[in-house]
């Protein structure tokens, strides 16, 4: 009978928390999403999984050593973590605060102290110190995704890079909204948070995950979540903005056909980046230095093989591990939280605001250019989310004038996000990190 | 409390400004890079000319015919590709 008992506490239905039950719902959901709603699955599935595997109740996957240790609270083990932590009480909520403000040097300290006391970092912890902590998925995500990139019809036409600077609006506005938000005593949010909360924006996954693993490690889950939710909602939220901002004259503007880039201008182009990037912005070198790198591998032609596998084997490798890792930030007491409300309602303003500024930019550009050149319909994929944003606003396109694509016009724009909100990233790493 | 509201609009400004500063001396840059390229290096012959950015360089006047065919067929292949 004891046995049976010891069994029956041990078990999942007798220590599963609400707040744990809630995250694995939740968890549900997202796979849900992804596989039925083919929202961005190659994300979403290990996100989902993820955030259910960090919630299953003793299992502590998610957990890092010493938390574990304080989970399972033995009385001598617990009197150590407080002498290594330099506190006085031996409470769990006190030495959890203490080991998260600690130095490097007393986190070191007590992890020495669980790890001989036989407790380890669980299975997704170490993914996440792995894979994101060390900065190390996103970038090499992003250097795929610049193999990925082809540049042709941004450099066919360089002026389009404005559209993708002007659609980072969306990045500092909300910036702003969360500031608003803290002033108001609606939340609590850092300038840090506020920045990494804004970067959602962007519609960059890797970049909004870079961002936030630097500046605001306790909001990754939120944000990451939001970005991919978002990006894969780019189809609903820009086309009622891009029709309340143009007119149908405007939509059916055509435009000409972009010139022939020689293959010297598209092996150049990422040097002339990575130059820029070196001379003014170096806190964006690692973002856009794995990216020009990936783009380099692709044009170059002389390393087919390293290119092929940037942009199919590695970075699906990585993606599994990123969302794997990100997932491992949806536990209860993290994502439960009003903060997540707010960022979620944050980066769908901050997605609005970016694509309403790229219209209005590509308008301006239109009238400064004898107003039947550019079709502002083009201004919307300034916010990066490759290729989904340059699809829209061919759709749009094709809606207004069945004769007009618009798809490698706005691979320009699209592209130029990609670099604008990298270039936004290194900016407030730079001021705020 | 204001300090936060600073900061903010602080991150704000310089960011977007500084964000624009990039990327037009991007647009200024490769169009330099274009341009010497396609005066220095036509086509065919992928040979990297880069001396250092001298914006007056006259634009090469690019062979209408041509070109338009070769972007037809790269807008198609794209398109077939994406």
């Amino acid at each position: 009978m004891d046995k049976l008992l010891n069994l029956f506490t041990a078990s999942g239905i007798y220590n599963i928390s609400a707040g744990q039950a809630l995250m694995i719902a939740i968890g549900l959901l997202l796979l849900f999403l992804a596989i039925r709603k083919n929202f961005e699955p190659l994300l979403l599935v290990p996100i989902g999984f993820g955030g259910i595997l960090a919630n299953i109740p003793e299992a502590g996957l998610a957990l890092s050593a010493v938390e574990n240790a304080v989970h399972f609270a033995k009385p001598e083990v617990l009197g150590m973590l407080a002498g290594a932590l330099g506190v006085d009480s031996t409470d769990p909520q006190a030495l959890l605060h203490a080991y998260k403000a600690a130095s490097h040097t007393l986190h070191t300290a007590a992890t020495d102290v669980a790890l001989d006391a036989g407790y380890n970092n669980g299975m997704l912890y170490n993914f996440y110190l792995v894979a994101i902590a060390s900065g190390a998925a996103p970038l090499i995500i992003f250097m795929g995704v610049g193999a990925m990139t082809d540049f042709g019809p941004l450099l066919a036409n360089p002026k389009t890079l404005f559209l993708g600077a002007a659609a980072q609006f969306g990045i500092f506005a909300t910036i702003m909204g969360a500031v608003a938000l803290t002033m108001t005593g609606v939340m609590d949010f850092s300038i840090q948070d506020a920045a990494a909360i804004g970067i959602i924006g962007g519609a960059d996954g890797p970049t909004a995950i870079y961002v936030a693993s630097l500046l605001a490690p306790h909001l990754l889950g939120a944000i990451a979540v939001a970005a991919y939710s978002y990006m894969a909602l780019v189809p609903l939220i820009q086309p009622p903005i891009m029709r309340l901002l143009t007119t149908e004259a405007e939509r059916k503007i055509k435009m000409h056909q972009l010139r022939h880039v020689s293959k010297t201008e598209k092996i150049l182009f990422p040097l002339v980046l990575l130059i820029l990037v070196a001379l003014l912005l170096p806190d964006a070198a690692p973002l856009l230095g794995m990216f020009c790198f990936g783009n380099l591998m692709r044009e170059c032609g002389v390393v087919d093989r390293l290119s092929d596998t940037a942009q199919n084997a590695l970075i699906n490798i990585v993606t599994i591990f990123l969302g794997l890792s990100v997932g491992s930030k949806l536990s209860a007491d993290k994502f439960l939280d009003l903060e997540t409300l707010g960022i979620l309602v944050l980066g769908v303003v901050a997605f609005g605001i970016g694509t309403a500024c790229g219209v209005l930019m590509a308008k301006i550009m239109n009238k400064l250019a004898g107003g039947n050149a550019i079709n502002p319909l083009i201004g919307s994929a300034g916010v990066s989310a490759v290729p989904m944003a340059a699809r829209v606003s061919n759709k749009l396109g094709l809606e207004a004038n069945p004769q007009n694509f618009l798809l490698m016009h706005a691979m320009g724009p699209n592209v130029a996000g990609v670099i604008g909100s990298a270039v936004a990233a290194g900016v407030m790493i730079k001021f705020v990190g | 409390m204001d300090n936060l509201l600073s900061e903010g609009l602080n991150l704000m400004v310089f960011g977007m400004g500084f964000v624009f500063v990039f990327l037009t001396l991007l647009v200024f840059s490769t169009g330099v890079m274009s341009k010497l390229v396609n005066k220095y290096a036509p086509a065919s012959e992928p040979k990297p000319q880069r001396s250092k950015s001298n914006p007056k360089v006259q634009s090469a006047g690019a062979g209408a015919k041509n070109d338009e065919l070769i972007a037809v067929m790269t807008a198609a292949v794209h398109k077939y590709r994406s």
